[in-house]
């Protein structure tokens, strides 16, 4: 089996260093071989009604948190808001 | 004998009894803390301050004739995947170092006249089995301090044995409690899936996490679960249905109950020592009036494989929160978007919590989904039946919590596939969203605990704590370590 | 046809519910307020919080899935649609896969007078984004506003059934007007509260569909059409050229007007969707979803095709009595007396009350005009008790008294005298005081003849029934 590792550390947004990319890449195979010892079984995933979920009755709730609470972990607020870098040219 | 020497139940009554006073009581586990805190590396945050002030109001409150919980005023050690409002919760991680949660944990809430201690370490994000991947320290076994506590709930368990907290909670993935309550000789029990509400637990994969207790005798145990247990509307796996009061109806009878042996959890792979400790544990049983029989669940080889997959796929995407957005790390240096995700995720992350997100995203993936996530599904399905079907003729199923005693710091720590074959005997509990208790049953030639795990049908929590309470009541008590 | 190509058009609409709460935590469904002040731990994503799901928005599905034909999947489950960008809080957003909670169904629209019938692919339920500001003021970053993250949505999958832009345009006409009449979207373009991603190929006629682009960021109706048209003349161009067009995202921009690929398809988006485990079996029961069906309103396409064919109204006025659900209740209403032809009704609805109330802002219920007052009036002006002009008046009051049509007659001494011999007696009146005009008539001047009925009904003050009234001098003329 081979591992795209670049491709699927893109996809989880790591970088994994060029000097790490051999040893991630063999503890990765080892890793699938081990989880690949699944025997194939004739069924299919289905959906479980006997245990429906509750559902939640529609109703607001208003000034639960203040947004100085919610934002004071944020590495970087302006505005009332979350800065990121650019996400437009 | 000293005030955090004592469990929980005694303590209660003491409490109540306004024999001693809870300000006391957190006094003496922190003397506690104080003396043995450097040997064990139990705690990632201490509060003092705010648990004297707590303990002190709760005096103030039983002085006024206030009616409280059984557990009021008790020390409690948190671990640090449950959001404490106001108390830094970093999962051990870097990328959560300066986090505060600005809202408890449901559990917290329930928990709300006990008295917190501080939070206890794990490793990374609840992924191990030895503490040692926790990103700021790894935590001493007590019994022998050169030796791993196991994980991920190692510093709950160790704190637990080295009496440093009266009890603990921890989380359970894939043996997170059972595996160091094992390793650290106390009581852990993992719950049913659905009995305690998972918010404010830090998510590492959700269809298998359960907060859980540890303590040091089963009725410690027992009076935590009662105390937070029960459906929650903001967890929608949670399950609605009413629970007996763990405790006070906590019976040591074993008189015609039907123990299952299943040979899978027998085999190569497991220390004979512990094997036969597990099975001297069940004679005894059985002399009590248990009726013991050799059963087979024939999928358990694939149950390792499954819930690496289904943990994995979880996490993956769990985690991906962590981005550096809006609370936690972000790094120093970037270009751009994508390299600000990339270098905070790589810089914020070790390399244990990187590996699964990599095997998770991997099996998620276009053109992997079927032959692995699909599969992996469908031998959780299988377990879970064959589990069901073993519930029909035996009450309890009896196995090893771990297929050793405890290792030494650093013996695993490069091999990730010896680490993760530690968890071959608690996964399937998850896998199949059953209880499970592991409670000491053995000491091996170094002194170090053997663990019995206690596996039970669905929402059975009381018939394995009561098998649990009658061992322990045989034996006369478990044996803590001298430190 | 264009060109010589045909084109193939599917839409993916999606619908902002304007619930009370959120769809998966309570925090406040409202557009508008202040940054980041609609917020909360859970759906900041905040580390250990869980969803839950708002029942409302399960309900509002199934009445839309209803609305378009659809089969009800009242067994189905949510999953998590993976992708990393700074709007979405958990890296994730719960949406629907596999089983969406509504699946195939159609809508019929009329286009330019012919009926299409637009098959639906699905129906499923998510959660909105939050909204990236971008301001000059700010170099080199962005801004994020969480306040929209959560804001329940329903995506409308229609087949690619659609065959120009006009008919696109015809079809998100219509989805309008359904969640309208259902109450369940606020169809605010502006605040983005419907907003469509489109799918465009194109193919000489008798050969397969040409590979499609998929255009996202298309924000009102007109900029669909735009859209449309732009990748149409685009993708001819391509292919004219003998070039390949490619399957891509591309980004509509409207002030520009032209769409611009959003990523290569080495870049592919993998979402990795899997079953949200946070998240139980959604299972509606059978009875619920029977009584949602119930609660579905003959819907404003349905009636519009009815008002055409049964009632004989051309598409302009049929439909602009059944977008409105009040014009709409009351003009039914009236034929269900099944008494008049639609005519006596339209004639009232779309001019004098319309008129009334553009001029005074008041919406049909501020009036008190009742179905029944509006036939009673209209039997009267057809058994010719009143006149047109009678009837206006009588209009009027009921536009603003709670009065029987009869006593408004009576009040205002509105009755048209037909009374045979009374009007022969004020025929033989004014003919003999008009000897003049007599003899004109006899005369040839024909025209002698309106002023002669003229005079009668001044005589009888404006009450004789100027028909009868003339049909009684001619017969005394001779």
């Amino acid at each position: 089996m081979n591992i795209d590792i670049k491709h699927i550390a893109k996809l989880a947004r790591l970088r994994i260093e060029d000097d790490q990319l051999d040893k991630f890449e063999s503890e990765m195979q080892n890793i699938v071989r081990m989880v690949e010892k699944l025997p194939d079984i004739q069924d299919e995933m289905t959906l479980d009604p006997d245990n429906p979920m509750i559902l939640r009755k529609d109703v607001a709730v208003q000034d639960k948190f203040t947004r100085q609470e919610l934002m004071q972990n944020a590495p970087q607020v302006k505005a009332g808001c979350l800065v990121v870098p650019k996400t437009v040219e | 004998m000293e005030l955090f020497e004592r469990n929980a139940c005694d303590l209660s009554e003491m409490i109540k009894n306004k024999e001693i006073s809870s300000a006391e009581l957190t006094k003496s586990v922190f003397d506690r803390i104080k003396a043995v805190e450097d040997k064990v590396d139990a705690y990632l945050t201490l509060d003092e301050e705010n648990a004297m002030k707590k303990a002190a109001e709760i005096d103030e409150k039983l002085a006024k004739g206030e009616e409280l919980s059984p557990l009021a005023g008790i020390p409690f050690g948190i671990k640090d995947n449950i959001s404490t409002k106001g108390l830094r919760t970093t999962c051990a991680s870097k990328m959560l170092d300066n986090y505060v949660p600005p809202f408890n944990a449901t559990v917290m809430n329930k928990l709300d006249d006990i008295v917190v201690t501080g939070k206890l370490n794990m490793d990374e994000f609840a992924m191990g089995s030895s503490t040692e991947n926790s990103h700021f320290k790894p935590t001493k076994n007590p019994f022998d301090t050169e030796r791993i506590p196991g994980g991920s709930s190692g510093g709950s368990a160790a704190a637990v044995a080295a009496k440093e907290a009266i009890v603990t909670l921890g989380s359970d993935t894939g043996g997170s409690i059972r595996q160091p309550a094992s390793y650290c000789g106390v009581v852990g029990l993992k719950p049913t899936y659905g009995s305690v509400s998972r918010y404010g637990l830090v998510a590492f994969a959700s269809s298998l996490d359960q907060i859980g207790p540890l303590g040091k005798c089963v009725k410690d145990v027992a009076m935590v679960q009662s105390a937070i247990v029960g459906h929650d509307k903001y967890d929608a796996t949670s399950a609605y249905r009413e629970y007996p009061d763990f405790a006070a109806d906590l019976k040591a009878d074993v008189k015609g109950l039907r123990i299952g042996i299943p040979k899978e959890y027998f085999g190569e792979g497991i220390d004979p020592f512990v094997k036969q400790s597990v099975m001297t544990a069940v004679k005894e049983l059985e002399k009590q009036g248990a009726t013991v029989k050799e059963i087979s669940l024939p999928s358990t080889d694939y149950a390792l494989s499954s819930y690496y997959i289904i943990s994995s796929a979880e996490a993956s995407s769990n985690l991906a929160r962590f981005d550096g957005v809006r609370y936690g790390f972000r790094a120093e240096e970037y270009d751009g978007l994508v390299d600000m995700y990339e270098r905070t995720r790589s810089e914020g992350f070790g390399d244990e919590v990187k590996r699964r997100i990599m095997l998770g995203t991997f099996v998620l993936s276009s053109g992997f989904y079927d032959a692995y996530y699909k599969k992996a599904k469908l031998v959780q399905k299988r377990i879970m039946q064959e589990f069901a079907a073993q519930f029909a003729d035996v009450d309890v199923i009896a196995t090893p919590t771990v297929p050793s005693t405890a290792f030494k710091i650093g013996e695993n720590t490069d091999d990730p596939l010896k680490m993760y074959a530690n968890d071959v005997c608690t996964v399937t509990v998850n896998i199949a969203g059953l209880p499970a208790i592991s409670i000491p049953c053995a000491y091996d030639d170094k002194g170090l605990p053997v663990g019995m795990q206690l596996i039970g049908g669905k929402f059975t929590e009381q018939r394995l704590l009561n098998t649990a309470y009658a061992y322990e009541q045989f034996v006369g008590g478990f044996k803590m370590p001298e430190l | 046809m264009v060109k010589g190509y045909e084109v193939v058009i599917g839409l993916e609409t999606h619908a902002e519910l304007n619930t009370e709460s959120k769809i998966y935590c309570d925090c406040k469904n409202q557009f508008g307020l202040e940054v980041n002040s609609q917020v909360c731990p859970i759906c900041m994503g905040m580390p250990g919080t869980l969803p839950t799901l708002n029942e409302k928005v399960v309900d509002y599905a199934i009445r839309m899935g209803h609305a378009l034909n659809c089969k009800i999947n009242r067994i189905c489950k949510q999953d998590r649609k993976n992708y990393f960008y700074p709007d979405l809080p958990k890296a994730y957003q719960i949406s629907q896969a596999e089983v969406p909670l509504c699946g195939k169904g159609y809508v019929d629209i009329l286009v330019d007078g012919e009926e299409r019938r637009i098959g639906i692919t699905r129906i499923h339920i998510e959660e909105d984004a939050g909204k990236l500001l971008h301001s000059d003021k700010f170099h080199g970053v962005s801004l994020v506003d969480l306040n929209r993250c959560g804001v329940p949505l329903i995506e409308i999958v229609s087949e690619p059934d659609m065959r120009s832009s006009q008919e696109a345009k015809v079809y998100l006409e219509t989805l309008k007007s359904i969640l309208q009449y259902l109450g369940i979207c606020d169809c605010k373009m502006q605040e983005g509260s419907i907003r469509c991603d489109v799918n465009v190929s194109v193919h000489k006629p008798g050969e397969p569909f040409g590979t499609r682009s998929e255009m996202k960021n298309v924000n009102s109706f007109s900029a669909a059409v735009r859209g449309i048209d732009y990748e149409v003349e685009r993708q001819i161009a391509v292919l004219e050229a003998g070039g390949k067009v490619e399957q891509e995202t591309r980004r509509w921009d409207d002030e520009k007007g032209m769409s611009i690929p959003m990523r290569s398809k080495e870049d592919a988006q993998d979402y990795r969707y899997f079953p949200e485990p946070d998240l139980l079996t959604i299972v509606v029961e059978q009875e619920r979803v029977d009584e949602l069906k119930r609660s579905i309103p003959e819907l404003p396409n349905v009636k519009i095709l009815r008002y055409v064919k049964k009632f004989g109204l051309n598409i302009k006025d049929a439909t602009f009595i059944a977008e409105s659900v009040s014009l709409a209740k009351l003009f039914d209403d009236c034929m269900a007396k099944d008494k008049f032809p639609a005519k006596c009704y339209t004639t009232w609805i779309l001019g004098d009350l319309v008129k009334y109330m553009n001029a005074t802002g008041k919406t049909l219920e501020d009036t008190k005009l009742t179905a029944d007052n509006l036939t009673e009036l209209a039997a009267a002006i057809e058994a010719k008790t009143i006149s047109n002009a009678g009837g206006k008046k009588v209009f009027a009051v009921l536009l603003e008294e709670d009065k029987k049509v009869s006593d408004i007659i009576e009040e205002q001494g509105l009755a048209q005298v037909s009374d045979d011999s009374a009007l022969e007696k004020i025929a033989d009146e004014v003919l003999a005081a008009n000897e003049k005009s007599v003899n004109d008539y006899k005369g040839g001047k024909t025209n002698a003849l309106g002023y002669l009925v003229g005079q009668c009904m001044k005589a009888s003050k404006g009450k004789a029934n100027p028909g009868k009234m003339k049909e009684i001098i001619l017969a005394k003329l001779g």
